[in-house]
């Protein structure tokens, strides 16, 4: 097992390694750069300001320069909105991961569920229900049940606020403060839960059904347990150790941010962040973000591989 | 490897996709001013940032403000404003993102301001003189000036504001190096430790000599003023990187003072009891961080004050709703088509010309954005003071006149129905980036080049910065733009000087110019844009295309409401009063 961990580290090492020279070359090499976009500057100036910057260095010595820094913790300042790249991750990351969290629990919650009632009952009406709204769910676009969303119960109706993280203006704290952030939160997460659950639910649906056709469920029916004893206890924990691998995915997605969701929402988070600085080709935030979501995925994937060794003695490390 | 790969291309994937999926983004918040980083929503025919500027006769007050939400009611004492995305940058001259000078233009207040025909007037100085050579500006200071702490703002705080911009560490996008203020090279390079020019003559009274007469001078130097004690505590020559710290920290002298900035949520202001003209008449503003579309926010009454732009659609709808009332405005900015002069079949002006007649202009500006535009012949906005008709020519719709142009320049057209000179074809290689005007533009004019023989290639981008490094790598013939704000009638003739549009060579042009920034006597002033503009209206040295029209929205209960066109919100909204 520690040899294990230790061999798959050094690896993680070397891929990042590899990914964030990948990265650093497209990005360096996607046409233009934060200077282009400033159309109030004279061409000289343009240089001088490359100059300054050290946008005119070849790609390799920016690299190294961005990486020696990184190793001594400076991931550098955003360009466009001056501050140090860490500072700004601070400030938004939270915001995205509060969303993350609260819309993956409910859309595990409902998928297990649903997915399971749905598998022991399966071609019944509930099933065939469920399966179709479940599609319906997928099919739609985000931006547009989103938009839907705002225009009937926050312009219509006026139950929910139609976006942002706080009213206006307010200076709730504590208590009062969290219900404030929960009333806004109620149209993102109902969004991101709609658009997630349709494809978990089929994930558990299906692995369900496989599992209640074993025949050490048929065993447990034949001792005589309960009936939801069985559902629960010997099918559902067998049913989800495949879903552990997806635990491992889940894990950039929860600091990732969602693009499209908090644009539309006007939610303060990171996606919104990186959308931005993409467009301004802002070099030090982009390279800082997008490593940190590799950091992220080799890790979920290293930790899902030692979960499944844990729930399930069988796989050998 | 591969995951990480996977994860990159998704990145790469959702982004290209959401820059399609915004592209049709008609309506902007408040609209950035000062320093300008395009912002992506508004990368339309232009992309560039557009700048308030009001055409005051065109308010429609509102028609039932009964109707405005309970959450507008109950607000007495806060005004609040949508803003796409301040950043939290508030220094002025040291941001980069023209919604941080949105935020700052009411954080300071400038030396000069001008007047809604872009003419300068006094701000925090009360007068100025220029010596007959016009070379040297004396600025006088008002008496008791204050910055937001209380402490006060002399000479001193602006020979150091001007010498900071000279540093050769400086990295933002002000002008006022480039204005060979004496001895201002000397202070880049580090030769010299003070700028020769500068002359502080008592605590109110301030000086500085150019080494060429430039009549933007003016406004330029006459900007925002920079506390000495609080920003130039930590500078050495050469130095400035302490500043990114005190970003987040303003120390100004304008309307309002920063309260709190909650990234990507809200700017919160107070007002400044030691504002030079008083204190502000609300107390609280907000800017409200509103990166999508600010309709919802608009109806809900979660914000008092928007901008759209002015299409049928956009201007009935608002009037449907009742509790606003709505206020033209043109900013002072116009369109055009970048040619590629290098390339000799647009070198002949007969070719430029015969490329502007047979465009339909009118239907893709006009018409195509349901009347929220205008063409423009000049490169002047209508609301400039330069801004004229006379003898300059409309080049109307005309294919018979384009094609009798082309066949004059020698332009044939050959067997494949393609006009050819000298065995090469004429094509014209047009690059935009992705927005539904983008679109639009490219149907019309493929169905009017080639009835005029010309093929036509269009290529679009993902974005503005790629479109703009493909331009300046000159592999183009035709690439469409938007200037920035406008405040001199210089600033729009520019680029037809400093190398933005290369090949462009007319002596007649660049004497005309070097005069109009000789005098700062207006009218002599107007004289010679006015022949500036025939010249380049003959001339075409790009396509002039369009002019924007946009609306503001606002809460029917805000009084005393005016945009000015050069200063945006900054000028009238002390004066804002919320009515009952």
């Amino acid at each position: 097992m520690r040899t294990y961990i230790s061999k798959r580290i050094m690896y993680m090492i070397i891929i990042l390694f590899a990914a964030s020279f990948l990265i650093f070359c497209l990005y360096a090499l996607t046409p233009g750069d934060f200077i282009t976009g400033n159309i109030k500057l004279t061409p000289e100036r343009k240089e001088e300001l490359r100059e300054i910057y050290g946008l005119n260095k070849p790609v390799i010595e920016r690299y190294v320069t961005w990486m020696n820094n990184a190793f001594h913790g400076d991931f550098g300042y955003s360009l466009s909105q001056q501050k140090p790249v860490l500072t700004l991750f601070n400030q938004y990351i939270w915001n995205s991961f509060l969303l993350a969290i609260v819309s993956t629990f409910l859309t595990w919650l409902v998928a297990v569920v649903v997915g399971v009632v749905a598998a022991y009952k399966q071609y019944s009406w509930f099933d065939t229900i469920v399966m179709v709204a479940l599609f319906a769910a997928m099919s739609i676009p985000s931006f547009f049940i989103g938009l839907l969303l705002i225009k009937l119960l926050a312009v219509d109706l006026k139950w929910l606020p139609p976006g942002g993280m706080l009213t206006t203006g307010s200076n709730a704290t504590g208590l009062a403060y969290v219900k404030e952030v929960i009333h806004h939160m109620i149209l993102p997460v109902m969004v991101m839960t709609l658009l997630g659950v349709g494809s978990l639910t089929r994930y558990f649906r299906s692995n369900m059904i496989d599992v209640i056709k074993q025949d050490y469920i048929r065993t447990a029916r034949a001792k005589g347990l309960k009936e939801r004893k069985v559902l629960f206890t010997h099918a559902l924990r067998n049913a989800l150790l495949p879903a552990i691998t997806l635990v491992g995915f889940e894990l950039p997605a929860l600091f990732g941010g969602s693009l499209i969701i908090e644009k539309i929402f006007n939610w303060p988070g990171i996606g919104q962040l990186y959308m931005q600085s993409f467009s301004l080709r802002d070099y030090p935030l982009l390279m800082g973000f997008t490593l940190f979501i590799a950091i992220l995925t080799v890790v979920g994937t290293l930790v899902s591989d030692i979960l499944y060794h844990v729930a399930d003695p069988r796989v050998r490390l | 490897m591969n995951k990480s790969m996977t994860t990159l291309s998704a990145v790469i994937l959702a982004t290209s996709l959401f820059l399609a999926a915004c592209g049709n983004n008609n309506a902007d918040t408040a609209n950035p001013s000062g320093t300008s980083q395009p912002s992506p929503s508004s990368t339309g025919t232009g992309t560039s940032t557009t700048d308030p500027s009001a055409d005051t006769a065109g308010l429609v007050t509102a028609s039932d403000i009964s109707k405005l939400p309970d959450i507008a009611k109950k607000r007495t004492d806060t005004i609040i404003v949508g803003l796409t995305d301040p950043s939290g940058s508030f220094t002025p001259y040291f941001q980069q993102s023209g919604y941080d000078g949105n935020v700052s233009s009411l954080l300071y207040t400038s030396l000069v301001k001008v007047d809604d025909k872009g003419v300068p007037i006094p701000g925090l100085a009360e007068s100025w003189e220029i010596s007959a050579d016009s070379l040297t500006y004396t600025f006088h200071l008002r008496k008791d000036l204050k910055f937001s702490d209380g402490s006060p703002l002399t000479a001193d705080d602006v020979a150091f504001t001007w010498t900071i911009l000279h540093d050769k560490s400086y990295d933002g996008d002000s002008q006022v190096n480039s204005l060979l203020v004496k001895g201002g090279a000397a202070y880049k390079e580090g030769s010299s430790t003070s700028i020769e020019g500068i002359a502080i003559i008592d605590p109110q009274t301030i000086s500085v000599t150019l080494e060429k007469p430039n009549a933007s001078a003016l406004t330029l130097l006459g900007s925002d003023v920079l506390s000495k004690a609080y920003y130039g505590k930590d500078y050495k020559q050469g130095q400035l990187d302490y500043m990114k710290k005190l970003s987040g920290s303003p120390l100004g002298n304008g309307p309002y003072k920063l309260e709190k900035f909650i990234p990507g949520q809200e700017v919160r202001m107070i007002a400044n009891e030691n504002y030079f003209e008083g204190k502000p008449k609300t107390e609280h503003f907000i800017y409200k961080t509103a990166a999508g579309d600010t309709w919802q926010y608009l109806e809900t009454g979660e914000v008092d004050y928007a901008s759209f732009s002015a299409t049928k659609e956009n201007i009935d709808k608002l009037k449907g709703l009742g509790f606003v009332n709505i206020l033209n405005y043109t900013p002072s900015t116009y369109g055009y088509l970048q040619l590629n002069l290098e390339h000799p079949a647009l070198k002949d002006k007969k070719v430029r010309q015969a490329l502007t007649y047979g465009l339909d202009r009118q239907s893709i500006y006009v018409d195509a954005n349901q009347g929220a535009g205008a063409i423009a012949n000049i490169p002047s906005s209508p609301i400039s003071w330069s801004y004229t008709e006379e003898g300059i020519n409309p080049y109307k719709f005309d294919q018979d006149k384009a094609k009798q142009l082309l066949d004059e320049a020698g332009w044939a057209v050959g067997s494949d129905g393609i006009r050819e000179k000298d065995g090469k074809k004429l094509t014209i290689h047009y690059l935009g980036s992705k927005s539904p005007s983008t679109d639009i533009f490219i149907a019309v004019a493929k169905e009017d080049y080639e009835a005029l023989g010309i093929k036509f290639e269009p290529e679009v981008f993902a974005d503005y910065n790629a479109l703009a490094s493909k331009v300046e790598g000159g592999d183009y013939d035709l690439a469409a733009f938007s200037t920035p704000l406008l405040t001199d009638p210089a600033d729009g003739l520019i680029q037809f000087l400093d190398g933005e549009i290369k090949g462009y060579d007319n002596p007649k042009f660049i004497e005309l110019y070097n005069k109009g920034l000789a005098t700062t006597n207006i009218d002599d002033r107007k004289a010679v844009y006015k022949e500036i503009y025939t010249l380049l209206n003959d001339d075409l040295p790009v396509i002039f295309t369009n002019y924007k029209k946009s609306v503001y929205a606002y809460n029917g209960r805000i009084q005393n409401l005016s945009v000015s066109p050069f200063n945006g919100l900054a000028s009238s909204l002390p004066k804002w009063t919320l009515g009952q």
